[in-house]
Order: C-alpha cells, then structure tokens, then sequence
C-alpha cells in the first residue's frame, strides 16, 4: 500500500489542546499526492488548526506528523514539514506590493526552468483574470480578488500537496469557476487536495475522501461526499457555466 | 534686532557654503561617530528585537522592561556610566578611551541599542502571523522568510533606525562628558552649539542648527514618500 513513489503527509495520533482545552484528537490520517479530500467540521471544529498542523506551521501537542516520499531538499536546508503541503490561509495574505510582485514572488521560489516559470506565470494571470490588475496594489484588492490571487500565487507553485481552506468563500460563480479550473489542472498534473468548504461547491464533486470532524474525532470516510443539495448546486453551477 | 537675525543667517549659510574648514570638521566626527555607533548596533539590536518578540524565554519580560528603561535615562546619565567606565582606574581604563572618538562611539551605542531594540520589537510584533505563514508555506527557507518580514515591516523598521539616528546625532550630555569637546577630535555637532552658544558666536551655532534641520527634512520627507500614499483599509 505504501507507494515510495507517492509523497504524502502521516499523523499518527496526533491530538490538539488550545488553553488546556481540547480541540480534536485523530489516530491516524493520511494525506498523499492522489487524495482529493473534503474537509468538513462546524466553525470552530478545527479544521484551519488541521491544515496548519499538516502543514507543519504549527506544532501538535501530542503525536507525530511526518512527511514521505518527497524529494530531498538541499543538504543545508532542515525545513521537515515545513513547505511540503502548500497552505492556502482561509483570509489569505499578500505581501505587501503590486499583483505582479506576489506572483513573481512565488515564481521565485519554485526552483524550475525560468523560460518555463515566466510561462506559467502568465498561464497563471490568464487563468486568474487578474491581467487588468497587474500593476495595482495587492492591499487595494477585493477580497474575492485576493483570494484569486492567493490561488494564482500556489498554482504557480505547482505543490506536491495543497490545502485550500475556504478557497472559494468570497468569490461569486464566475470566479468560483476559474479557481475550480486551476484546481482541477492541478489535480491533472498530480498535486494532492485538501479542501475545506463551508458552501458545496464545484469543489465537492472533485472529491475521493472525506474528513469530518465531529465530536472532536476526525472520521475519514473514503466514499465521495454525497448530499443532495450538493449535487443540486454543482448542476446549477454547470448551467451558469454554459 | 531683524537686520542682526539677517546678518547672522547670512554668516551661518556662508561658513557651510563657503566650506569653512572647523565647521565641516565638526560635522564630519558628528556623523562618523554616530553612523559608526548605529552601524555597530544596528544587525544586533534588530535581531534582539526579533527574538524578543517572537520568542517566549524565560526573563523575556524582564529584558522587555529593562530596555524600555535604559530608553528613558537621560544622555547625561549614560555619560557618567560610560566616563566612571572609561576613566583611568575605570574597569575599562586600560583601554584609554576617555576624550576620544572611540569613547563618544561606546557611550552612543548604548543610547542607541535601546531605542532600536524597543522600536523593533514594537515592530516585529505588529507584523501579521500570516506573513511569515506564508512565506514558509510557500517554500521559502527561514533566514529568507526573516527578510521577507523585514521587507513587510519597512517602514516601522526605517522609522526606528531614523529615531535612533536622530537621537544619537543630537545628543549633548553623553558626548559632552566622555568626548571632551576637544576641536577636530571630539567636537560634534550637539557640543559645539552649546559651547557657541554660551560663547555668544552664534554664527557657527546657527549653521550647524541649519545642518540637523536640514537633515531632519531630508529624512522625514524620504520616509513619506516610502510610506507612499498608502492609507489603512479593512478587508
Ligand atoms: N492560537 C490559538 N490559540 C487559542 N485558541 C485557538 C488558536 N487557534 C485556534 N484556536 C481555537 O481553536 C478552535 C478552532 O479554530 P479553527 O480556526 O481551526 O476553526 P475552523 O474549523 O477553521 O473554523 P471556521 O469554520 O470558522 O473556519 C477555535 O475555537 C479557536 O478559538
Ligand atoms: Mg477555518
């Protein structure tokens, strides 16, 4: 079952406590490059905590997350976790510039062919819609327009694993859809989801697990999220597309 | 009396434009003591700044009140520590740099460590947790990310370096008792116009007065343009 070659993130009983008070506790959870999970919890369940947890931006207070079959980062580089899951933050953050600054930012740090990167970063304007925004600053940005860019910002990336909390919370239809086809070409060229939703959306029907957190467990299900309002708004959805 | 004020201006913007050699001497050791006192302090105090306020250690509180204390003393008062220090059967006596640059330097940075620390640290805490979140998510290594959030912070940051600048530049009391006030060794800017000043040659005080506004100018005004147009808004 365990594929060296997939990369994947492991908690093994992890449990989380905030003041003395616990949050969730989970045996165990795996999150490798072929998932594409449905996180679900009621506000205050805990699922930013999780996604930061994995994403090894904070520390569980019991249990161990470790990270597999990624490749070696250079010798002198002891990040662990860190930067192996790409965490989209629920409010995201922009660095303080233009559009086009956080977007070569990002395009910096992916280690690639820059013929290749300068190419994805306009894929990425194109796909964003964010071409008429280039040159204005990221703090005047709306805050569908900021999520936009936050998502442009990791498609450029290209992650091993990404997690997206509420990626699509500010956005109306035509923007929940250009994200929903940066996900899925994202999905295509084999990056791992963890999606968090409040709304079912488009995203929903991408899905192969389920999370949810209830009763301060986390249950993982491995059959699609089925619901039916769900599946009644992803079909209105696909008529506003056409 | 307005035909003296005149007269007296006129004097003060010829000694600085007529390259009059004691008055540029002056403000040539006013600005390479303070720059090298600033320099010296500068990477270690941000940096302690940076620990104070993002790190939880034992006595952080401590060191936390301390600082703002050492803020408050008065120059004169860092002067005499620093003189008490420096004189012959001081502990650093040996050193033998009582009335030269070298002392003015020592006691300078110990005015300005202080101001820097705590106005970094004011800094290093306002800054949005997101920030270094995503800098690191995003694959960026940890020296990089703390350069990321100095970039974020720039202008709290410059603010901070401009105070301390201004502080140690302008600064009598210190100077004054460790420096001597000897001409082209330690005369700076701050002894040399309470020393013209008490001599009644205003002339010479008024132009290295006109020299700190002009800088203080310079300095402010390149900070607002950095700061941009730039107004808070809410998201
Ligand atoms: N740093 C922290 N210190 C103390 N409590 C915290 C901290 N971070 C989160 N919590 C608490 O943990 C709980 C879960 O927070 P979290 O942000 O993970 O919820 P969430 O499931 O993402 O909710 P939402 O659906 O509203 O986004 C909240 O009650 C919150 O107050
Ligand atoms: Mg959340």
């Amino acid at each position: 079952m365990a594929n060296s070659n997939i990369a994947c993130i492991i908690a093994e009983h992890v449990t989380m406590h905030f003041d003395g008070k616990m949050l969730f506790s989970v045996q165990h959870l795996s999150f490798s490059q072929a998932d594409v999970i449905y996180l679900q919890g009621d506000n205050g369940s805990g699922k930013s905590t999780l996604m930061k947890l994995l994403a090894g931006l904070s520390i569980a207070s019991e249990g161990s997350i470790t990270a597999h079959g990624f490749e070696k980062s250079h010798w002198w580089r002891k990040d662990g976790l860190v930067g192996k899951a790409l965490y989209l933050h629920q409010h995201p953050y922009l660095f303080d510039g233009s559009v086009k600054y956080n977007l070569t930012f990002a395009a910096k740090q992916a280690s690639k062919n820059k013929q290749l990167l300068t190419k994805r970063v306009e894929q990425a304007i194109e796909m964003a819609q964010l071409g008429h925004l280039l040159d204005n600053s990221a703090s005047n940005l709306s805050g569908g327009e900021r999520q936009r860019l936050a998502m442009a910002r990791a498609w450029i990336i290209q992650p091993t694993l990404l997690m997206l909390d509420e990626p699509t919370s500010n956005m109306d239809k035509p923007s929940q859809l250009l994200v929903l086809d940066m996900i899925k070409q994202l999905k295509e060229e084999g990056t791992g989801l963890l999606l968090s939703s409040h709304q079912a959306c488009g995203l929903t029907s991408l899905c192969n697990k389920h999370w949810f957190i209830t009763n301060k467990q986390i249950k993982v299900s491995d059959d699609a999220p089925h619901n039916s309002d769900q599946t009644l708004l992803t079909t209105m959805e696909l008529n506003y597309a056409n | 009396m307005s035909e003296g004020w005149l007269s007296l201006l006129q004097q003060a913007f010829s000694l600085l434009l007529s390259f009059d050699h004691d008055v540029w001497s002056i403000i040539n050791i006013s600005f390479s003591v303070s720059f090298a006192a600033l320099l010296i302090t500068l990477i270690p105090s941000l940096a302690l700044g940076f620990v104070l306020a993002f790190t939880q250690f034992r006595g952080r509180w401590l060191v936390t009140n301390l600082v703002q204390t050492l803020q408050s003393i008065p120059t004169v008062v860092i002067g005499l520590l620093v003189y008490l220090l420096l004189t012959r059967n001081g502990v650093l006596g040996d050193l033998k740099w009582l009335f030269t640059q070298k002392g003015m330097i020592l006691g300078q940075m110990l005015i300005c460590a202080p101001v820097l620390i705590a106005l970094s640290q004011a800094a290093f805490s306002s800054v949005d947790r997101r920030a270094w979140e995503t800098a690191r998510t995003l694959g960026v290594a940890w020296p990089k990310a703390v350069y990321v959030l100095c970039r974020e912070l720039r202008v709290p940051l410059l603010l901070a370096v401009i105070a301390a600048f201004s502080r140690i530049l302008t600064e009598v009391g210190c100077s004054m008792m460790v420096g001597g006030n000897i001409m082209n060794v330690t005369r700076n800017i701050p002894t040399a116009i309470a020393l013209e000043t008490s001599k009644g040659d205003f002339a010479q005080a008024i132009a290295l007065g006109l020299v700190l506004l002009i800088l203080a100018l310079i300095l402010n005004f390149t900070l607002g343009t950095l700061r941009g147009k730039a107004v808070p808004r809410s998201h």
